[in-house]
């Protein structure tokens, strides 16, 4: 760790030593020490779930470490959140969390009301908001009921309602995510106005340019370790993706396909929807398309509504029927037309936990297995069993709960239930999240499979060796846009963060 | 099953094993209690009420415990669709069986029973459309709506009728019908068990009852597999609203009169036999069958406390309490199973 004393910084406010997060067997953070000192702006960076967020909590006291301590001034920091905001830790949340109905200035106040002789005194809130108002230079009219501001205006909110509380440690979560850039420009210049005012800020950010732009020093995490700690003056973007990624940059499995993509199947023009800002795509058949970027960058907001699964609000989406351009309007168009979608959340949004394997395979085929909608048991069950078996099923009982069955194991089955289909399209949404390595192979090999034999494929992935290793190209979405797009042959782990992470780059074409 | 048999000898550790500690014996209990306890529940309450009640068994009082239950089991028949589609239940059934029995009466007076029993069910229809669309489309909550609906039903009713009673035919053909038996059991009853037959057939047996299945159990992944859910729920109330039509009928038929009153209670009725029978109000578990025994749990249950002497205001207390029992174990269960 850096001891060079710049001279605006003074001692250390906030300490996490040697902390330790495990999750039932999942290490989040292992042995991770990070100090901040009072007037400086300090930055985490990392990949997503390198573990900044988990200790992001920590410092906040929303979890309690494993292993290790938070010191402020020195002393153990114990007793959660309550603690946390008594020793003046405020957290400006990556989700806004304010409450739409409510105004400016109740929102601002939240949780702390100001009371006299214990009613609510709206004379006593008006002024302290406005104050806090006034101290990040954001004007807004403080009746306002928040439901009427725009998404930038709550992310000001937000920080006010954390200056509201006179903190010594601000921690800020990709506060930048929704901004424009000249509203990012003005949140920059707050924020060392208020580091310059003696206040310790942590600034978790995605954005390298905005990291070098106000941070004194850097702290990179991968895989919840830390990896480096440096002066910003002494490193550069280049090093830091670098440290970030980490990993030896070999993925190639021995698993190159052959791809031959045919003619495009699946195709998407202007698409705009809530996070998504303009977006054509094309899907060939037999084309494995890999959608990269960050959390939050606008991947499955943009095929949720491609697909009509979400609402959106502008854009064509047409998909090729036995030579014939078909329009995709409602999901249930896109459905019958043979587009297969495998959501994100799978045991939300994929399964019927409660109900058996069968029965969640027939769900989409239930008009091929049936008879004049009468039902067939033995027809399902056959149905059902062969699929499994396709997929690899372990054990292959489909009469048991699907909730009975690991991660891995449902991911598989929410795939057998479109296999039925025999889909031209598959958009798969984080498919391999959470399952273990033997079921992640098995998937990777389905999806190969399914584009061998002709069908489009769109995948979404966080996990870069996955994207690489799967894509026969891949578009780089950031701001809901495409920051650029890449070949085979010129993607590598450095490529796809560093258009993600937007650092600037020649974009191959 | 051979596929076990068939199964890859070493590669099979990534099956998620039934939690290590297992449930408790507590929680197992739990289970079988929101699982089988209504079979069992209900062959012990007939056996003792036939041993320990006199003149439970006598054919008059069979008679009259079949008459009682028919109407409200073929509402809460109907109403199953609603509750397992995860919909909470359909209130407006107290109005839409009034309605059937009124129009069935009043529309055979003023022209003939076949005309009657049409308009009956096209009203029946609109019931059904405008408690479905509301809940299925606009995704409004069933409970208020059909609450709503219930009122508006009500209130036309008394509007139409002037709160009047009205009688059957003169020529005694609904009042004839009504009395036909099979043995010590009435048509109502007969009535009961082909409607249960046919949407216990509907339910378990068809896409349709598949997908309400379905539904229930999982609303968002139903859709994402590509099922028109409105309609889903839409097919729901349908069958709710027919299914109190036809009881509308039965009532009519077996008191010969109609009155907007006279179906009172019925909401609470076919609730309490459906939460007791064991279908989930969480959507997705339960059967026609599960509600004919509740049906009968309750039927002979309320019949016992009767010949016991207990007062209506103690059985209304015993019923009450039973319904809190039934969806705590529900409620509870599903905890425990963690689905």
């Amino acid at each position: 760790m850096s001891d060079d004393q710049s001279s605006t910084v003074g001692p250390v406010v906030i300490e996490a030593d040697s902390i330790v997060k495990r999750f039932g067997g999942a290490v989040a953070l292992d042995g991770v020490s990070v100090s901040v000192r009072a007037g400086e702006i300090y930055a985490l960076v990392g990949e997503n779930g390198a573990g900044k967020s988990t200790l992001m909590r920590i410092l906040a006291g929303i979890l309690a470490p494993t292993e290790g301590t938070v010191l402020v001034d020195g002393r153990p920091l114990e007793g959660g959140t309550r603690a946390a905001l008594d020793a003046g830790i405020a957290l400006v949340h990556q989700e806004l969390s304010l409450v739409p109905e409510m105004t400016v200035a109740e929102n601002i106040m939240l949780g702390a009301f100001p009371t006299r002789g214990g009613a609510i005194s709206r004379k006593e809130m008006q002024r302290y908001a406005g104050a806090a108002l006034e101290e990040i230079g954001v004007a807004i009219d403080l009746d306002e009921p928040v439901s009427r501001l725009s998404v930038s205006l709550r992310q000001f909110i937000e920080i006010a309602r954390a200056v509201a509380r006179k903190p010594r440690v601000l921690i800020l979560d990709e506060p930048t995510a929704t901004l424009t850039p000249a509203e990012t420009d003005y949140l920059l210049e707050m924020l060392q106005r208020l580091a310059r005012g003696g206040l310790a800020i942590v600034y978790i950010s995605h954005r390298l340019p905005e990291i070098f732009a106000i941070c004194e020093r850097v702290t990179v995490l991968r895989d919840g370790r830390h990896i480096d700690t440096a002066d910003i003056a002494d490193t550069t973007p280049d090093v830091l993706v670098d440290k970030m990624v980490g990993r030896e940059l070999k993925q190639d499995l021995g698993v190159v396909r052959e791809s031959n993509p045919g003619d495009v199947v699946l195709s998407a023009r202007g698409i705009t929807a809530p996070k998504v800002r303009g977006i054509d795509l094309d899907v060939r058949a037999g084309e494995i398309v890999g959608l990269g970027g960050l959390v939050g960058a606008g991947r499955s907001e943009l095929v949720r509504a491609m697909l009509g699964v979400d609402p959106r609000t502008g854009g064509d989406v047409t998909v090729v029927v036995d030579g014939q351009v078909r329009r995709v309007g409602s999901y249930t168009s896109a459905v019958r037309h043979g587009i297969a979608f495998v959501p994100e959340e799978r045991r939300q949004d994929g399964l019927a936990l409660s109900m058996s394997v069968s029965d969640n395979i027939a769900l989409p085929n239930r008009r091929s297995i049936s008879r004049a909608g009468v039902t067939s048991p033995a027809r399902q069950q056959a149905f059902a069993s062969t699929l499994a078996d396709t997929v690899g099923l372990r054990p292959p009982n489909v009469k048991r709960d699907s909730g009975d069955y690991s991660g891995g194991n449902q991911q598989k089955v929410v795939i057998a239930k479109w296999l039925g289909l025999r889909p031209r399209v598959i958009v798969l949404d984080e498919p391999t999240r959470g399952v273990d390595v033997g079921a992640k192979a098995e998937i990777h090999r389905l999806v190969r499979e399914l584009a061998d034999e002709g069908t489009a494929v769109l995948v979404i992935s966080s996990d870069l060796p996955e994207l690489l290793d799967l894509s026969d190209v891949i578009h780089v979405v950031r701001d809901g846009q495409i920051a650029g797009t890449l070949a085979r042959d010129e993607a590598d782990e450095r490529s796809v963060m560093s258009l993600a992470a937007g650092e600037s780059m020649v974009t191959s074409s | 099953m051979n596929q076990l048999a068939e199964s890859p000898t070493v590669a099979a550790p990534t099956a998620a094993e039934p939690r290590a500690d297992g449930p408790s014996i507590a929680a197992k209990a739990l289970l079988w209690a929101a699982e089988r306890g209504i079979v069992v529940f209900t062959v012990v309450l007939i056996l003792a009420s036939v041993l320990f009640v006199d003149g439970f068994a006598s054919a008059v009082n069979v008679a009259d415990v079949f008459h009682r239950a028919a109407p409200i089991g073929i509402v809460a028949v109907g109403m199953t669709f609603v509750v397992i589609s995860g919909n909470y239940l359909d209130l407006s059934v107290v109005a839409q069986v009034a309605t059937g029995a009124v129009i069935l009466i009043g529309v055979s007076n003023s022209h003939s029973i076949p005309i009657a029993i049409l308009v009956a069910l096209a009203v029946s229809v609109v019931y059904g459309l405008v408690n479905g669309v509301a809940v299925g489309y606009f995704k409004a909550n069933a409970v208020i709506v059909t609450l709503s609906t219930t009122y508006i039903g009500l209130g036309l009713l008394r509007w139409l009728s002037g709160g009047s009673i009205f009688f059957g035919p003169r020529d005694g053909t609904i009042e004839s019908f009504g009395d036909i038996k099979l043995g010590a059991v009435p048509i109502s009853a007969i009535v009961l068990v082909v409607v249960a037959l046919v949407l216990g057939f509907l339910l378990s047996r068809t896409n349709f009852g598949f997908v309400v299945r379905a539904f229930g159990s999982n609303k968002e992944a139903t859709r994402l597999s590509g099922v028109n859910t409105p309609v889903v729920v839409l097919g729901a109330f349908l069958i709710t609203s027919f299914a109190a039509t036809i009881a509308g009928f039965v009532l009519a038929a077996y008191s010969n009169t109609a009155v907007s009153s006279m179906s009172d209670g019925y909401d609470f009725g076919a609730l309490a036999a459906i939460i007791i029978g064991g279908t989930s109000v969480f959507g997705g578990k339960g059967s026609v069958l599960r509600t004919v025994l509740g049906v009968v749990f309750v039927s002979v249950l309320t019949n016992v406390l009767v010949l016991s002497g207990v007062g209506f205001g103690w059985q209304q207390v015993a019923i009450g309490s039973l319904i809190v029992l039934a969806v705590s174990v529900d409620a509870l269960a599903r905890k425990v199973s963690k689905k």
